[in-house]
């Protein structure tokens, strides 16, 4: 049988990149996804790369740091496929400013999408998860929690906030089975460092610089974000697990 | 009233415990402490301090997480005094717990906002003027919960967790400027705010937890602040101190 058979995953900013993998590796091992996206057409087209290959979707146009829009995810989920096992709080944003000329409207996007959607949909999980007496919630946050981000304050912040909230997720959850885990990709070859004019060969140099020799796929994520969401990871909880290549050594 | 030998210290949070303390321990060191704090009253004692202590110290009411306030007390302080060296932003607390089923979005928001987006507007207000002098230091708080986290606290520590990865950032960007960014982390500190939530007797049993045995002393955080604004942490930025007494360890 396979891994996650009748299980119920929901994978925020599943529309392409790192979430769109995941929600197809929880599929293809058996999970229902809900794919969790801003962008209607690539929840869209997603859902149905998924369904094609026989197993079971639905795009669900989500801003996750709306409250109303997030309770009608887990809403829709719920009626769909009756419960929520795993929730992957993927997306984010990375724009880049200096400093000095951060606009604050820039600020609070990047908090409210990267830290506040996170708060959002683990809110909205965890009362299902308590019923079902066990659960799982996985989020990613970023390499430069650790070392800052040049003309990225505000994506640092979010990404270490995230780490000490799924901390203190993780200490509220334990007594009910629940566990809060972060992962952290290192650079990974989909649009977002594409964002700021870096040419493809720049991004792959970058890469060559990583000590296993080589930018990171988003499939790289795949094995580490299911065996967080598997029974055997059962006793790892409030933990940080770096995907980087080496990048960094935490 | 300007001193040319005094370092102007600019103290969000001064009228609070640990703010207080800070400000007194700087006036040993050559600063003239100013403050900035939304509680006039509490702002107003510090002043009583700084001024038992020979220094005519000034008193802005303000909201850090007010963008035009901040920007309109940063002005005002450069205005008058000409030159900002220090930079401590203390301005902030634990506001709300809850566990997460519970925690209503506006709270969770207002911790946010207050901790994490008020540091970042107030570095981001005094940072021309000490780009302009190629020089200064900032010098924002964390929490022994940014790096644990704590069960009821999903906001607090994702704020002070995401202080540590701003100020991370900020420390890379204005490196070249001469200007240093470090994080002090205080453990449980006895500050009337904190010993409200404790009975005597539960106050000594959560200090026997600490292995010094004793809750810090806010004289103690002070300590810490006034050696990372010196001259002996000159090579040292983006890191984190940790005035704990050895209750946590990272
Ligand atoms: N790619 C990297 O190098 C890298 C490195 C470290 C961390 N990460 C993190 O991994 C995660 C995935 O990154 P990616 O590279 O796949 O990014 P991506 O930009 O390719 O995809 C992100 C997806 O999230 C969606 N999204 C954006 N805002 C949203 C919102 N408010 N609500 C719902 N969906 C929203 C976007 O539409 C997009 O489909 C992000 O959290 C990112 O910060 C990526
Ligand atoms: N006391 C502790 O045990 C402890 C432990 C770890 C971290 N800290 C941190 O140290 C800092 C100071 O803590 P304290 O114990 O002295 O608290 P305190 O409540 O005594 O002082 C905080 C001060 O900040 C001011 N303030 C609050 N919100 C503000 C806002 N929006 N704008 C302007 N001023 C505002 C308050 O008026 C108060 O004077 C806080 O950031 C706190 O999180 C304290």
């Amino acid at each position: 049988m396979r891994r996650f058979e009748g299980r119920v995953a929901i994978v925020t900013g599943a529309g392409q990149g790192i979430g769109r993998a995941l929600a197809r590796g929880f599929a293809t091992e058996g999970a229902a996804l809900v794919v969790a996206e801003l962008d209607a057409a690539r929840a869209r087209r997603v859902e149905q790369e998924i369904v094609q290959e026989a197993e079971r979707a639905i795009g669900v146009p989500t801003d996750v740091s709306d409250e109303k829009a997030v309770t009608n995810t887990v809403e829709t989920a719920i009626r769909e496929f009756g419960r929520i096992d795993v929730l992957v709080n993927n997306a984010g944003i990375f724009p880049l400013s200096p400093i000095e000329t951060m606009a604050e409207d820039e600020w609070d996007r990047v908090i409210a999408t990267n830290l506040v959607g996170v708060f959002l949909c683990s809110r909205a999980v965890v009362p299902h998860m308590l019923t079902q007496g066990g659960g799982r919630i996985i989020s990613l946050a970023s390499g430069r929690a650790f070392e800052g981000a040049v003309h990225g304050a505000h994506y640092a912040a979010s990404k270490s906030g995230i780490i000490g909230f799924t901390k203190s997720l993780a200490l509220e959850l334990a007594p009910h089975g629940i566990t809060a885990n972060v992962l952290c990709p290192g650079l990974t070859d989909t649009a977002q460092p594409r964002g700021h004019d870096l040419t493809d060969e720049e991004i792959y140099a970058r890469g060559a610089k990583i000590p296993l020799g080589r930018i990171g796929q988003p499939d790289d994520l795949v094995g580490p974000a299911l065996f967080l969401a598997s029974d055997p990871a059962r006793h790892i909880t409030g933990q940080t697990v770096l995907v980087n290549g080496g990048s960094i050594m935490w | 009233m300007v001193n040319a030998m005094e370092k102007i210290a600019v103290v969000g949070g001064g009228g609070g415990g640990i703010g207080r303390a800070v400000a007194s321990r700087l006036c040993d060191d050559g600063f003239l402490p100013l403050l900035l704090d939304q509680n006039e009253s509490a702002g107003t004692e510090t002043l009583s301090v700084l001024a038992a202590k020979g220094r005519a110290s000034k008193l802005w009411v303000a909201d850090v997480s007010n963008r035009a306030q901040v920007r309109e007390a940063f002005d005002n302080v450069v205005s008058n005094y000409g030159r900002i060296d220090l930079l401590v932003n203390l301005a902030g607390g634990t506001m709300y717990a809850h566990l997460i089923q519970d925690f209503p979005l506006s709270e969770w928001l207002a911790v946010i906002a207050v901790n994490l987006k008020g540091t970042f507007l107030c570095c981001q207000a005094a940072i021309p003027t000490m780009k302009r002098q190629s020089s200064g230091s900032m010098i924002n708080t964390s929490s022994n919960y940014g790096i644990t986290g704590g069960a009821t606290r999903t906001a607090y520590a994702a704020s002070k967790a995401g202080v540590i990865g701003f100020s991370k950032s900020l420390a890379h960007e204005l490196a070249p400027h001469g200007i240093r960014v470090n994080t002090i982390a205080p453990g449980r500190t006895a500050t009337a705010r904190v010993m409200r939530n404790y009975t005597p007797e539960s106050w000594a049993a959560s200090e026997r937890e600490i292995p010094m045995g004793r809750a810090g002393d806010p004289a103690d955080i002070a300590e810490g602040v006034a050696f990372l604004a010196s001259p002996a942490s000159a090579y040292m930025t983006g890191q984190t101190l940790h005035v704990n007494g050895g209750m946590v360890l990272p």
